[in-house]
């Protein structure tokens, strides 16, 4: 566990860490001294020999001393070096998730991520401040006790030190079936965790199903085993306890035993047995203290080892030396040279069933996996090649899964081609440096994120120096000053964590107000006007339209009529590009996409009628 | 729906409402196992009874052999001696065992009562609470507070008892010992206690900063992890990374400036307490009053052996502190969700039974199952439906005061009707649609089902007669089945399968490896559209009457789109459907479309009506984008060269 830490921190804390383990096993060590002085002490006090005993206590008086003093210093020293390994695990993750491809970043880890950060790098700084020293006292202790009485009676020793592999045997036993049931307790929690999560984002589904539903049962069942999990968990755990106090207690009883057998033969040394008695008690407390430790060592050695896990994540390259981008404003040419591209884990790997880990979440529940989310599109490319005029739109349109969405991901490089390249101005993108890459392109996708902050905050992070005037410009642009309009707090009003406060297309709006205020030569946009009403998507399609000439758009959308004036359109089905050309062209063609078209004009033509005109409930479609 | 900021929480304290204090509120959630507690309290005390006993035995048998040279020591009785202590440390530990036992036993059932008491209490409270923030009070506190309990349910009472007990046995058996080297051991002990107090006061007044400054860093976390895409791609990943780092930096400031001087007097104070320490003060004393003749050396060992334990109560109630501070806060919040005002359910009795006799569940089978008589007197319909009358009388809405969302709405869906709801983002269109199914109560008005307040019919029986539909569909993580059959629990494969095949879903959910048993975010990921049709699919199966449907088809695929469609206009057919429009081309045959505008109706009537009257409808058709031939003409996104 020790060694995990090690191999966490940044070699600065390495070596104050070395120091400081040092500083806890030699306070260990010197408890245990004191320990044993008080053995000749006690036997010259009942021996009545005061005057021996007075030298004893000088000596015992002297131990003691440097043992409180090492006893604070390692206090302090772990506590400083806790808040410091804090610290240096804050940093190393941060520079770290720095160097983690953007799409790494799936919802899932999100969420798990910020418990890793937050009450992990806590958990397993805890060792240093209050595991380490217990754990090594209950070594060092019994360790120096044993050598200690073996000088003054060898036999007593000898008991002494058959006892330690018994104890050290039990706990091991006895820890190990309390992980297993730990364990199962751990996973139904994480289950009730994630059924509780799910009854409080469903409950209209829940309500509606009514109190005899099937969706009450789930929650119900959930509750049910935990609770079965925890009274198991209560069998098993308080019988390994009275286990291993057991052996424990039979440990001193033979020890005992032992004492009043010695005591009983002729010319014992009464003084001198019945101080080891004494000093037995000492023995034994530190070693009992092990079974409560055992629980709170397995938690942090979990936490670690996340930490680890997330430490050997494989960052995303940078380039060693940096092309510059293309010079100058305007549009830039995008170009995909023979991309294939597949997901790095498959998607079952990342998912749900993933049990929960077993602290209770530091962060705030909006971040936990969302009950009602949907996968991201990952499906991958095969040996794409298309080239985007600079100042050109290009439509990528196909059905779910053909890897519209990851097309785009790959021009923000969120993840690198496995084969191909992908080019920004005729710049690789691995090329690029990470902040001329930002600064090349505006991306607005489907997921909008906006931070807790004001709507004006979150549109002005498109361009941080940009003046009231451009915002608002951006703004109305994107129509949000509609929104703002109708907001009780106006410009001021704080969108909540992950934009909570605002509708789907109100978050779009905004997002895209960021995009237009960045002005960057490429314009990203994935679906991004799917959750907006005809009246703004009409408002908002102008205002992007408007772009053309300046910035190149490559934009993914499945309601045809809204990319049917783009330059290029690229339909992409199964990972490959399987036509290519102008709304005209692609239609007179007769393939993939007229088939598209044919089906959306089939929903454009659709009616909700009124009862009478309606079919009969669960019968055949009618066309 | 309730994603307006600053909707009203029921659940967070009224100003001026007294309020029990946290001890108060655990111990009235704790007090079904109180009797179980207190016999674990019992067990405790007579274990920590047994528990001193090895302790007296090793004085006992120290008095038969010493001092040395006197007379032999009687076998028996040393024997004797040994086994006593032997056995009652066994007693012990097994009464300790069973005290621990009783008492978790006890916390297991309480956790499962007060788990199932909170789900039973949220199952009532107005739909409208949950939102993003509340969902996370409710995980937090059926999970987070329910362990947040468990330690002073299941040990701190114990706990106390042994560090009570045992003590003051220990203290009163001391004295009668030697009561001089009794109060010499009692000094660092009363140091420590002193000390310890002056320290809680401290340490109070720090907790404040430390909690803002870790709050700050699971922000800071969180925006880092959460924004990650969005703040690389404006290139400010950087800043977000410095923002965590100054954060953490911070954090680590506070934490060390705040808690570094109260560490270091707590290693102190608790420096004169430590067995070391101890052994020191009794090992002087002791030799020293040997030595002055006071006491005797056999008299000093009870006080090795035992005085070392005196600081417990002191050292447990120190560590307890913190735990009982977080036990007491998890029951407050535990309480004051318990105390969420829930929706006004109607009193049975006050209840016409004949008239709602729908609280039994109707005709499972969704294939002409008519909630017959779910209400008293129904309208027919040319299906030979029953049909309701639903009606909107002054209905007004605001999630804050100042910002009315309804402002007075009058509406009635006539039985079998189909109504369009449309008007401009921000009408408040889904707000009134929320108020059908009960998502809110309207702050004035009435919502009028046959003329009955739906706040007069019981939950059960409303969603019986109201379903809906709604753009954001959740699935629970449960078989696709038994997601279709959700409120019909008994109905059969073939009744879900029919309806899955009339909400056209049916292929895709035979295409899943394990069909209608897979599991919905295990087995199969389901996209918007997929997840709407078996939203449909479930209404179908559900057969409500009264039919909310939110129309918007945002979803990844034409074939989606078209698919999405032809269920719902399968659902719609023969219901009282109140629809949300967006696309206007869809409801253009409604019986009644209602134009709804800054809270306001502000022009009723049917499709030609209300384009002849060239009012609000008429302009919100014309950019909708459809011409009669229900084909786009909207140049959304120009060609460059068409803009040259």
């Amino acid at each position: 566990m020790i060694r995990g830490i090690l191999r966490v921190v940044d070699p600065a804390t390495r070596v104050r860490l070395r120091r400081h383990i040092a500083l806890v096993a030699s306070y260990a060590v010197l408890q245990g001294v004191s320990f044993v002085l008080v053995l000749p002490l006690l036997r010259d006090l009942l021996d009545g020999d005061t005057g021996g005993a007075w030298w004893w206590l000088l000596g015992y008086a002297a131990a003691a001393a440097v043992t409180l003093v090492l006893r604070y210093l390692q206090a302090m020293s772990g506590f400083r070096i806790g808040i410091a390994t804090i610290n240096a695990l804050h940093h190393r993750l941060g520079d770290h998730l720095m160097t983690l491809p953007v799409g790494w970043f799936t919802a899932q880890r999100t969420g798990r991520l910020g418990r890793v950060v937050g009450q992990g790098t806590k958990d397993v700084s805890g060792i240093l401040a209050h595991l380490l020293d217990p754990l090594l006292a209950a070594t060092a202790v019994p360790a120096v006790v044993i050598v200690g009485v073996s000088l003054f009676d060898w036999r007593v020793g000898i008991a002494l030190a058959l006892t330690v592999p018994a104890m050290y045997a039990a706990h091991r036993l006895t820890s190990r079936r309390l992980d297993e049931v730990t364990e199962a307790g751990e996973r139904t929690a994480a289950e009730a965790n994630n059924r509780v999560i799910e009854f409080a984002r469903a409950q209209p589904v829940l309500r509606s199903s009514g109190s005899a539903g099937l969706g009450r049962r789930l929650l119900d069942d959930a509750l049910l085993a935990q609770d079965a999990a925890v009274r198991r968990r209560n069998q098993v755990e308080i019988p390994n306890r009275v286990a291993f106090s057991t052996v424990v207690q039979l440990g001193v009883g033979l020890v005992l035993a032992v004492v009043t057998v010695l005591l009983l033969r002729p010319g014992a040394d009464a003084a001198e047995l019945i101080t080891i008695v004494v000093l037995v008690a000492r023995f034994a407390e530190p070693v009992a203290a092990l079974s409560g430790l055992a629980s709170a060592s397995r938690m942090t050695r979990e936490q670690l080892r996340r930490v680890e896990e997330l430490l050997a994540t494989a960052p995303l390259p940078q380039p060693v030396q940096p092309v510059a981008p293309s010079p100058g404003p305007g549009a830039v040419a995008v170009e995909f040279d023979a991309v294939s591209f597949a997901y790095p884990d498959p998607a079952g790997s990342d998912g749900d069933q993933t049990p929960a880990p077993a602290v209770p979440p530091a962060v705030p529940p909006a971040t936990a996996p969302a009950a009602a989310g949907d996968r991201p599109d990952r499906s991958g490319l095969d040996g794409i090649t298309l080239r985007c005029a600079p100042g050109t739109t290009t439509a990528v349109v196909g059905l779910s899964g053909s890897g519209k969405t990851t097309l785009l991901r790959l021009v923000a490089r969120f993840f690198d081609v496995d084969a191909g390249r992908v080019r920004i101005g005729g710049v690789d993108v691995r090329d690029l440096a990470a902040s001329d890459l930002a600064a090349s392109f505006s991306m607005v996708m489907q997921d909008v994120y906006l931070f807790d902050g004001t709507i004006r905050e979150n549109i002005r992070i498109g361009r941080p120096d940009a003046d009231d005037a451009a915002v608002t410009d951006a703004a109305v642009r994107a129509r949000v000053d509609e929104i703002v309009e109708r907001l009780p707090d106006g410009w001021d009003t704080r969108v909540g964590e992950g934009g909570a406060a605002l509708s789907g297309g109100e978050r779009q709006r905004v997002s895209l107000a960021r995009a237009l205020l960045k002005d960057a030569p490429l314009l990203l946009l994935d679906e991004a006007t799917s959750a907006l009403d005809p009246a703004n998507e009409d408002a908002i399609g102008r205002a992007i339209a408007a772009l053309s000439g300046r910035a190149t758009l490559i934009v993914v959308a499945h309601r045809l009529h809204t990319i049917a004036a783009a330059d290029t359109i690229v339909v992409l089905s199964g990972g490959h590009v399987v036509e290519t050309g102008s709304h005209d062209e692609l239609l007179a063609l007769g393939g993939h996409y007229t088939r598209l078209w044919d089906s959306r004009a089939s929903s454009q033509g659709w009616r909700l009628a009124p009862a009478g005109a309606g079919g009969e409930l669960l019968s055949a479609p009618r066309r | 729906m309730s994603r307006q900021p600053g909707s009203p929480q029921p659940g967070s304290p009224q100003p001026g409402s007294r309020r029990p204090k946290p001890p108060k509120a655990f111990r009235e959630l704790a007090e079904p196992v109180r009797g179980a507690l207190r016999a674990a309290v019992l067990l405790q005390a007579l274990a920590t009874a047994a528990g001193l006993m090895p302790f007296a035995a090793g004085y006992l048998l120290a008095r038969q052999v010493l001092p040395p040279g006197g007379s032999a020591p009687d076998r028996g009785a040393l024997w004797t001696i040994t086994g006593v202590a032997i056995g009652a440390a066994l007693v012990h530990f097994l009464l300790a065992a069973l005290a621990i036992a009783v008492s978790h036993r006890a916390d297991a059932d309480l956790q499962l009562l007060l788990r199932r008491r909170i789900a039973e209490h949220l199952s009532r409270v107005p739909l409208g609470w949950f939102t993003e923030a509340n969902s996370g009070t409710v995980q937090r506190a059926l999970q987070n507070d329910m362990e947040d309990m468990h330690y002073v349910v299941a040990h701190a009472r114990l706990d106390l008892t042994a560090a009570l007990i045992a003590p003051l046995a220990c203290l009163a058996w001391l004295f009668s010992v030697n009561w001089a080297l009794a109060l010499i051991t009692l000094v660092p002990v009363v140091g420590f206690a002193l000390a310890q107090k002056a320290l809680i006061g401290g340490a109070k007044a720090q907790m404040g900063a430390v909690a803002a400054a870790m709050a700050a860093v699971n922000t800071a976390v969180v925006e880092f992890v959460q924004g990650a895409a969005a703040l690389r791609t404006f290139g400010h990943g950087a800043g977000a990374h410095r923002r965590f780092s100054a954060a953490a930096d911070e954090y680590h400031r506070v934490f060390t400036a705040g808690n570094a001087p109260i560490l270091r007097s707590v290693s102190l104070s608790t420096g004169f307490v430590s067995p070391v320490a101890m052994l020191l003060v009794i090992l002087a004393g002791g030799t020293l009053l040997v030595e002055v003749g006071q006491t005797t050396p056999l008299d000093v060992l009870p006080f090795v052996l035992l005085g070392l334990g005196l600081a417990a109560p002191v050292q447990t109630a120190g560590g307890a502190a913190a735990a009982l501070y977080s036990a007491f806060s998890a029951a407050g919040r535990v309480r004051d969700l318990l105390a969420v005002p829930v929706l006004s359910e109607p009193d049975a009795s006050a209840l016409n039974g004949a008239a709602l006799n729908g609280a039994t569940p109707p005709d499972t089978t969704p294939n002409g199952a008519t909630p017959n008589g779910v209400l008293a007197a129904g309208t027919t319909t040319p299906e030979g439906r029953t049909g309701i009358t639903v009606e909107l009388r002054g209905v007004a809405f605001a999630y804050r005061q100042d910002a009315p969302v309804l402002r007075g709405v009058d509406l009635t869906l006539a039985p079998g009707t189909l109504t369009a709801l449309v008007g401009p983002s921000g009408a408040g269109k889904s707000t009134l649609a929320a108020l059908l199914p009960r998502f809110h109560d309207p702050t004035a008005g009435q919502v009028l089902l046959d003329g009955r307040d739906i706040r007069d019919i019981p939950a059960d029986t409303l969603y019986r007669l109201i379903g809906f539909v709604f753009q954001d569909v959740t699935l629970l993580r449960t078989s696709i089945a038994d997601n279709i059959r959700l409120a019909r629990p008994d109905a059969d494969l073939d009744t879900v399968v029919r309806a899955a095949r009339a909400a056209a879903i049916h292929d895709r959910i035979t295409a899943l490896p394990r069909g209608y048993d897979s599991v919905v975010r295990v087995d199969a990921e389901l996209s918007g559209g997929e997840r709407q049709r078996v939203a449909i699919a479930r209404a179908l199966v559900t057969d409500a009457p009264i039919l909310v449907l939110d129309e918007a088809t945002a979803f990844a695929d034409p074939d989606a789109e078209a698919a999405v469609q032809l269920g719902l206009s399968r659902l719609a057919a023969g219901r009282t459907v109140l629809v949300i429009a967006h696309r206007l081309a869809t409801i253009t045959q409604a019986d009644q479309i209602v134009v709804l505008n800054r809270g306001l109706v502000v022009e009723r009537g049917r499709h030609p009506d209300l384009l002849a009257a060239d009012g609000v409808y008429r302009a919100l058709w014309r950019v909708s984008g459809v011409d009669d031939a229900g084909l786009s003409v909207l140049p959304i996104l120009a060609s460059s060269e068409e803009r040259s």
